[in-house]
């Protein structure tokens, strides 16, 4: 049986008139890296906010570990860490002493934890130093060791890479990856930078203007994204054989309507073509098609809004 | 409930408002008892005079609500409603997982606690010592020992009162300086209504609150009855308060 660690059944937050979430159903599989895409206002941080007990839902339900009422989902958090917005530090603090209070809080035996959570965010070395001293990134990175200092089966990072700069950003891409492969960590992770989910996510959602428009994995993310040739033509199972045959290829597909999609031959269009008249047959449509990440969320982002356009009535 | 309240006792010892409270106070109550006991400063008409202990007067300032506000509101205001609003940690505590009304409750025990040794305990403990120093320890005979403890411990239990009270406006406001402005405009307007206000039924209902038993627990004379009263009040409103504030943590949102 699947075992799911984050459900949310029509989970809606409203602000007197206004939606930040509206009926919003995400749901994550144990060991996943879920990306939660979105722009700046979307609505992710009042997801994560909810999740994570900071803030309460007006609708809908949540269930975290299996469990969904009020004092078995307080219990569930246990088993989570997560960073919110920004890192929050006691500024008069060292690296050191922010994870003690944290580890107090949580009730974690020993202190081995702490030198080794700092070590796996590269803080180690930070000696006296105080929090309200440590740069953005240090600061970013001593976020994510509270929040992984109780081992946690569940990470939530809202926009985790706020700050870093270009090495910081890779570093933590790898951590979470290893996290994910060798703990099996699950992780939402939020960010409205789409190529940095894309290159850590195992499953997207995306959300606008509080509502989540897809649910879709990263293979089926790469499916819509990925570049090929769309053809229709008179005989589809005949132009299957003469691709082929004759062009050499098997990296294509016959969709259920007949048209081929067909990822090879991109720059040489011509030369399908020309073979697919020489076999006699006619080509109804031949196009490129696959659109960059950004375009795809745009044009999904783009269909929401008409469709709302639609239904104000307003022409 | 344990590892929280560690944590915030951890928390209480690297503040360092916490901090300066304990050594202003410390200079602030020793330079007051020096210039008593040396009689440079002559008092007058304080509770402890009356009882024979005109040597501890300068208690009598630090028993003055507005005065112990100011500690208890500027702990209050660095310590929790700082997590609140510049740091933001008290998300960290959310999440941990713990219920909010804990959460509260150990917040409750370290502030009433670091606010007691900066407002209670301090001054009490540098009159005990400065008497010694001066060779006066003989005024502290049973009967005086037997007052301070009875004396001290009704003004405690409404003091823990006013502790749980400035961490609801802490929590409400998230703000250091809303907080102090908010606890002294309470406490300033509790100053007028029993001083100023002559109308029965708003003197009745100020006899029935906690801020009316602070002065009454230093009365020398206090019937039985009037003690028991005291406690009632303290036990009572400390638990109306508590219950509040766990009520509005519970529902607050955490920005």
């Amino acid at each position: 049986m699947t075992e799911f660690v984050l459900r949310t059944n029509q989970l809606t937050k409203k602000f007197k008139q206004d939606y930040a979430l509206e009926n919003v159903n995400v749901s994550i599989k144990k060991g996943e890296i879920y990306g939660f895409i979105g722009q700046n206002g979307a609505g992710k941080s009042t997801f994560l906010r909810i999740v994570t007990g900071l803030a309460f839902p007006t609708g809908g339900a949540i269930e975290l570990f299996g469990n969904h009422d009020s004092s078995n989902l307080t219990e569930a958090q246990k088993r989570m860490g997560a960073i919110i917005e920004t890192p929050a530090l006691f500024p008069n603090m060292t690296a050191y002493e922010n994870l003690e209070v944290h580890r107090l809080q949580k009730g974690i035996p020993g202190k081995a934890c702490i030198d080794k959570t700092l070590e796996l965010v590269g803080l180690q070395d930070t000696g006296r130093k105080k929090a309200k001293n440590f740069s953005l990134g240090m600061k970013q990175r001593l976020g994510l060791a509270i929040a992984l200092l109780s081992d946690p089966e569940f990470l939530i990072l809202d926009e985790p890479t706020n700050g870093l700069d270009p090495m910081g950003i890779v570093e933590l891409r790898h951590l979470i990856k290893k996290l994910n492969r060798e703990k099996g960590l699950t992780v939402l992770i939020s960010s409205h930078i789409l190529s940095e989910l894309h290159q850590l996510a195992t499953k997207f959602g995306i959300i606008h203007k509080g509502k989540l428009l897809e649910e879709l994995t990263a293979q089926e993310l790469d499916e819509k994204c990925r570049q090929h040739l769309r053809i229709k033509v008179d005989q589809a199972s005949k132009a299957a054989i003469v691709l082929e045959h004759e062009l050499k290829t098997a990296d294509f597909e016959v969709l259920p309507d007949g048209t081929i999609k067909l990822y090879d031959y991109l720059d040489d269009v011509h030369i399908v073509s020309r073979t697919l008249t020489k076999n006699g047959l006619v080509i109804e449509q031949l196009s490129q098609n696959g659109e960059q990440l950004e375009n795809y969320f745009s044009k999904l982002v783009r269909g929401l809004e008409n469709e709302q356009f639609n239904e104000s009535g307003i022409f | 409930m344990s590892n929280l309240m560690r944590a915030e006792f951890f928390k209480l010892f690297h503040n360092k408002t916490f901090w300066v409270l304990i050594v202003s106070l410390t200079g602030i109550s020793a330079l007051m008892h020096n210039l008593i006991l040396t009689d440079w400063w002559v008092m007058t008409g304080t509770p402890f005079e009356a009882v024979g202990l005109g040597e501890l007067n300068a208690l009598a300032v630090l028993i003055v609500p507005l005065f112990f506000n100011l500690i208890v509101s500027t702990l209050a205001g660095f310590y929790i409603a700082n997590e609140f609003s510049q740091s933001g940690v008290i998300k960290n505590q959310i999440i941990t997982g713990h219920k909010r009304a804990r959460i509260f409750l150990a917040k409750f025990a370290a502030l009433s606690f670091g606010a007691f040794i900066a407002a209670v305990a301090i001054p009490l403990a540098t009159a005990f010592a400065l008497l010694l120093l001066h060779g006066m320890e003989d005024i502290l005979t049973l009967s005086n020992l037997a007052y301070l403890g009875r004396a001290y411990g009704l003004f405690s239990l409404q003091f823990l009162c006013l502790a749980a009270i400035v961490l609801f406006i802490a929590i409400v406001t998230e703000d250091s300086g809303k907080t102090v402005i908010f606890t002294l405009l309470l406490s300033g307007g509790m100053f007028i209504v029993e001083k100023f206000v002559s109308k029965p039924f708003i003197v009745k209902l100020y006899e029935q609150t906690f801020f009316y038993q602070f002065s009454q627990a230093f009365r020398w004379e206090l019937a039985s009855d009037e003690m028991a009263k005291s406690i009632f009040v303290g036990l009572i409103s400390l638990a109306v308060i508590l219950l509040c504030g766990m009520f509005v943590f519970n529902k607050k949102e955490i920005k």
